[in-house]
């Protein structure tokens, strides 16, 4: 389903697009208290038996937090791994609730462009 | 002999009740500004009203008087937020930060020294009542570390850098909790107290202890769709 390619993953690129959103993702990563109340907001947790992985918060944490803590050093498999958490595990539907009000639906779209952009991203034909 | 004199006890508890003191205030004050201006400044003013309506049958309902029916909605709805999914954290959080908070500032040996410097102080709370408080939150803290020890949630999003902010939060509490029952040496509890409370100061602006003040911004001044109140701003 994910888009298997060997080809280099553009590292400068990357990093130009973790730059631009800096502010807000490491400001939004950075507060996050790590306290799990967004969890039950996440259907898909409630759905896969209240699966951790599932969590709006491992979610982000494990996928454009992954990107910043690499500072975008990153290579094709762990953008594959990624996108596991942001595409499998999420639908976009920008439900889920934070308490300090992290704007999660934009971290794991961020994340998801920066995939995109590597061409790493779910086929479905 | 010169480098007993620098770290005997009495010098340190000098430094830690003296500059130290000034230095961890004037650090949390000027990081939480910064902070606090850089997020206003990664936001803007929203002048278009996007704020998400509430469909006029709600609207319609909340208007309605008190009736048992409606108080008996009002409380579906509200097992329906994280007061009905996580209740027990919830009341246990909401007085962890309530204590966390009000003892220190109304604590009567904080309002004598701050009464010594500055020559005013507000009101401060009985001894035997601070110190129930202060117990209260350990056991709220403690109740937050067997949490994140064993809810496979916790686990699967916690680091050591989570175990080392709730010891930076918990410590200054617990260092004080002693100091007033005097166990161990006074002396070096006390000390250990101060510089316990002076990290903790630091810290606030540069770790995730800031979201003390995100949680104001995020949500009562950004629109969303969790917004408390009107909101003003968006990112």
């Amino acid at each position: 389903m994910i888009e298997e390619q060997t080809a280099a993953v553009d590292i400068t690129f990357i990093r130009d697009m973790l730059e631009k959103n800096k502010g807000k993702m490491k400001l939004s990563l950075r507060v996050c208290a790590h306290c799990s109340l967004c969890a039950e907001s996440c259907f898909l947790f409630n759905a896969y038996n209240n699966d951790p992985k599932y969590m709006p918060s491992y979610k982000f944490i494990h996928s454009i937090g992954t990107l910043y803590k690499k500072k975008g050093k990153v290579d094709r498999s762990m953008l594959e791994e990624i996108s596991i958490n942001i595409w499998k595990r999420c639908v976009l539907c920008t439900r889920c609730y934070c308490p300090f009000g992290i704007d999660i639906p934009s971290m794991i779209a961020l994340a998801r462009s920066i995939c995109r952009s590597q061409g790493v991203f779910p086929r479905y034909d | 002999m010169e480098l007993t004199n620098i770290l005997s006890a009495d010098v340190i508890y000098d430094l830690a009740r003296g500059p130290f003191v000034w230095m961890s205030l004037v650090l949390c004050i000027v990081g939480t500004m910064v902070r606090t201006l850089q997020l206003i400044s990664l936001t803007k003013v929203e002048k278009r009203n996007i704020r998400i309506q509430r469909p006029a049958a709600i609207k319609q309902k909340s208007n309605q008087n008190f009736s048992a029916k409606n108080l008996s909605r009002f409380f579906s709805d509200l097992k329906l937020t994280i007061i009905g999914t996580s209740p027990v954290t919830i009341v246990v959080s909401c007085m962890f930060h309530l204590c966390l908070i009000i003892t220190p500032i109304f604590l009567l040996a904080h309002n004598i020294l701050i009464e010594e410097a500055v020559g005013f102080s507000l009101f401060s709370f009985s001894e035997h009542f601070a110190d129930r408080l202060t117990f209260i939150f350990l056991i709220c803290a403690a109740y937050f570390l067997i949490r994140r020890v064993f809810l496979p949630r916790l686990r699967a999003i916690s680091s050591v850098y989570d175990y080392i902010i709730l010891a930076v939060t918990t410590a200054p509490f617990l260092t004080g909790y002693l100091v007033y029952d005097q166990v161990f040496d006074y002396k070096i509890m006390i000390i250990l107290h101060m510089l316990a409370g002076e990290l903790m100061l630091i810290a606030i602006p540069f770790t995730k202890i800031y979201h003390m003040f995100f949680f104001f911004i995020g949500r009562f001044v950004l629109i969303h769709q969790h917004t408390l109140g009107k909101g003003s701003r968006t990112w």
